[in-house]
């Protein structure tokens, strides 16, 4: 009997859970309603009715656009109140739906004024990316002639760096090089000033290893990578290069890797066949640059050990940041170009990378190759991989880690949180579900004397009468939904679970299979099964007879409803007789 | 001349990089990024001749061709 109590609670509790949830399809904005008229109800009908409803809410009723009168579609304004009522009123008889006319947005677009002038960031997709992560909690070093607090960078994070030039805690800018970087990496977004930036939630690590006239020695170089690993950073841009390899440098840029940190550096601007250092070595991503048209920019180095290639900028369109203009010390908003400008955007997007929870450098480097835009004729080498795209590689990091924006997402689609879902009675009709199953529990009680309450007979009480209903609604992503419809069944409902549709089959809804059951399985340890399902198909018959009696060949009329009935009192008097042999035998 | 030092005769061109950078590009095509020069190089389309040392372990934010600090030079034009 507790036991009895505890699973109705338990089925009701779920029911309300799912019922009170303001599902995510019904948060959708709207503030018009659609009438899809049926393709029978002659327009004069509809003309009519039209005028009624303009009437009586005071409100113009009109076709959705000159394309609309085959399909006799139309709008009105309205809310949910309406929509409610439109869905009750007699009008529902000539609809073929009334829903919600949702508006839809198109992906976040930052209210940074200039943005429109940042061509390189939708060459880069950064809003998909965008979509997911902005970079929260990864850190960026940006190892360069420093970086000063400008404007566009003030609500930007920045973590403690250094100057190793001067060898001071302060490492702001004297040259407008590493503001400029940085900016590209994390300028302040959607603060309503300025410009936007890649992975604007990341933290900037200001590390100046250049002075003032742009130039910086490899030992002062190779110690801020080390400081960079050893301080946190998780990303490190260089838009840096020239010389040889150096062993120093060798050394550091292999500390920091096996730190799990991704560097990235600047290919270089000699129009050479070949990367400069430090971009050359192997564990860091060397860059090139691209124009706005995507093709190979004038300076930029290509060839031997180019790995990807994002944009650069050219003489006719250049990336523009917020910077410090070192003659006035002055803030000033600048368009250069320059490996050094693409750089920063592969570092950018690998701290997105990093933020959706990638870790390792070889990792993220292969995921920034992999999802770049492969070009077709490359014989040279112009873009390694390809072109940075920052919302296929963001998506590439994501797949395989189901993370929670998926799952609603899901959700969402399987039209499982959707109320509507339920109460529409779209694919299940919760509630005689529910009364099949309570329905079944109550017989089983009447007849308590002669069912104990194992285990085989409560699978036989809820496959009898529901099946494991809320299975019927769900689509795992891409599996077949067969399986579900199969174990979401009830008996009865099985001979139509691969149609599909909703009529009973006279066979299975009716006293013939648990007549079979009962025989076959009688004598075994499956007869309190055999017997629970007699009483949970007895339950379903009645309730559908109560209901929704529809029945292939038998219509849905009286005679429909006496077959149900008649063959749930079947199915009762023949569990009854099986318990009884079964007590007697015990 | 000593072992690492070179004399390279060129013109002095305003690279569009940053605020903008100056190089001295050579007869062969090669550019070269001066280092530590006086501001009296810094004119576009002049004629010098630089002797000096070429920096390998000196990186910068042009990138634009090999480091050449300047000892002496030699105006020609």
């Amino acid at each position: 009997m507790k036991k009895l109590a505890l699973l109705c609670l338990f089925i009701l509790g779920l029911g309300f859970a799912l019922i009170s949830f303001k599902g995510l399809a019904q948060q959708g904005e709207f503030d018009s309603i659609i009438l899809d008229f049926k393709e029978e109800v002659p327009i004069a009908t509809i003309s009519q009715e039209i005028e009624e409803l303009s009437r009586k809410y005071n409100q113009k009723v009109n076709l959705n656009s000159v394309f609309s009168i085959d399909d006799r579609v139309y709008i009105v304004n309205g809310d949910k109140k309406v929509l409610k009522e439109l869905k009750r009123s007699p009008l529902s008889k000539d609809t073929e739906y009334i829903e919600a006319n949702y508006l839809y947005h198109a992906l976040e677009v930052p209210n940074d004024p200039e943005y429109s002038k940042q061509w390189n960031f939708r060459n880069i997709n950064i809003e998909k990316a965008w979509d997911e992560t902005k970079g929260e909690g990864i850190t960026v070093a940006v190892i360069d002639t420093g970086v000063s607090k400008v404007p566009d960078l003030k609500l930007t994070k920045f973590t403690k760096g250094y100057d190793f030039v001067n060898d001071k805690d302060d490492a702001s800018d004297d040259h407008g090089h590493g503001t400029h970087v940085a900016g590209t990496i994390a300028q302040s977004t959607n603060n309503g000033y300025g410009v936007a930036g890649i992975a604007y939630k990341a933290n900037i690590m200001p590390l100046k290893v250049l002075a003032a006239r742009g130039g910086g020695t490899i030992a002062d170089i190779a110690e801020s990578i080390k400081f960079a690993a050893d301080n946190g950073a998780d990303v490190i841009n260089m838009s840096l290069g020239g010389g040889g390899a150096s062993n120093i440098m060798e050394e550091a840029v292999k500390y920091a890797h096996n730190k799990g940190v991704t560097i990235i550096a600047a290919a270089g601007n000699e129009n050479r066949n070949s990367s400069s250092y430090p971009a050359r070595y192997p564990d860091v991503i060397s860059v090139s640059a691209i124009d706005s048209a995507g093709n190979k920019a004038p300076y930029s180095n290509f060839g031997a050990g180019i790995d990807i290639s994002a944009p650069g900028g050219s003489e006719g369109a250049k990336i523009i940041q917020n910077t410090v203009d070192p003659r006035s010390g002055e803030s000033v908003f600048v368009g250069f170009q320059g490996t050094s400008m693409a750089a920063p955007h592969v570092a950018g997007v690998a701290a997105l990378v990093r933020a959706t929870g990638v870790e390792d450098p070889n990792e993220v480097r292969d995921i920034l190759k992999q999802s770049s835009r492969k070009v077709q004729e490359d014989h040279l080498n112009h873009f390694g991989a390809g072109h940075l795209d920052a919302g296929a590689a963001v998506e590439l990091a994501l797949k395989g880690n189901i993370t929670f924006n998926d799952f609603f997402r899901w959700l969402r689609k399987s039209g499982y949180l959707n109320l509507g879902f339920w109460i529409d009675g779209g694919a299940v009709a919760l509630l005689p579900k529910i009364g099949m199953v309570i329905g079944s529990y109550l017989l089983a009680w009447f007849l308590r004397n002669y069912l104990p309450m194992t285990l085989g007979l409560n699978a036989g009480l809820i496959f009898g009468s529901s099946g494991l209903f809320f299975l019927q609604g769900l689509y795992w992503f891409d599996l077949p939904q067969w399986p579900m419809r199969l174990a979401g069944s009830s008996i009865p409902e099985l001979g139509n679970v691969v149609l599909g549709n909703t009529s009973l089959n006279p066979l299975f809804a009716s006293a013939l299979i648990p007549f079979g059951l009962i025989i076959l399985l009688i004598g075994s340890n499956l007869r309190w099964f055999a017997i629970g399902s007699s009483v949970g198909v007895a339950a379903c018959l009645a309730v559908s007879a109560l209901t929704a009696p529809s029945l292939w060949l038998l219509g849905s009329g009286a005679i429909a409803q006496g077959y149900l009935m008649i063959n749930a009192l079947l199915c009762l008097g023949l569990a009854y007789l099986a318990s009884q042999k079964e007590k007697q035998r015990a | 001349m000593g072992l690492s030092e070179m004399k390279v005769t060129g013109k002095m061109e305003m690279k569009g990089f940053g605020f903008g950078v100056w190089a001295l590009v050579s007869e062969d095509g090669t550019s070269y990024e001066l280092k530590d020069y006086p501001t009296e190089l810094e004119e576009a389309g002049i004629e010098v001749e630089v002797t000096g040392k070429i920096r390998e372990d000196v990186m910068t934010t042009a990138m634009i061709g090999p480091v050449l600090e300047v000892e002496s030079y030699k105006k020609l034009s």
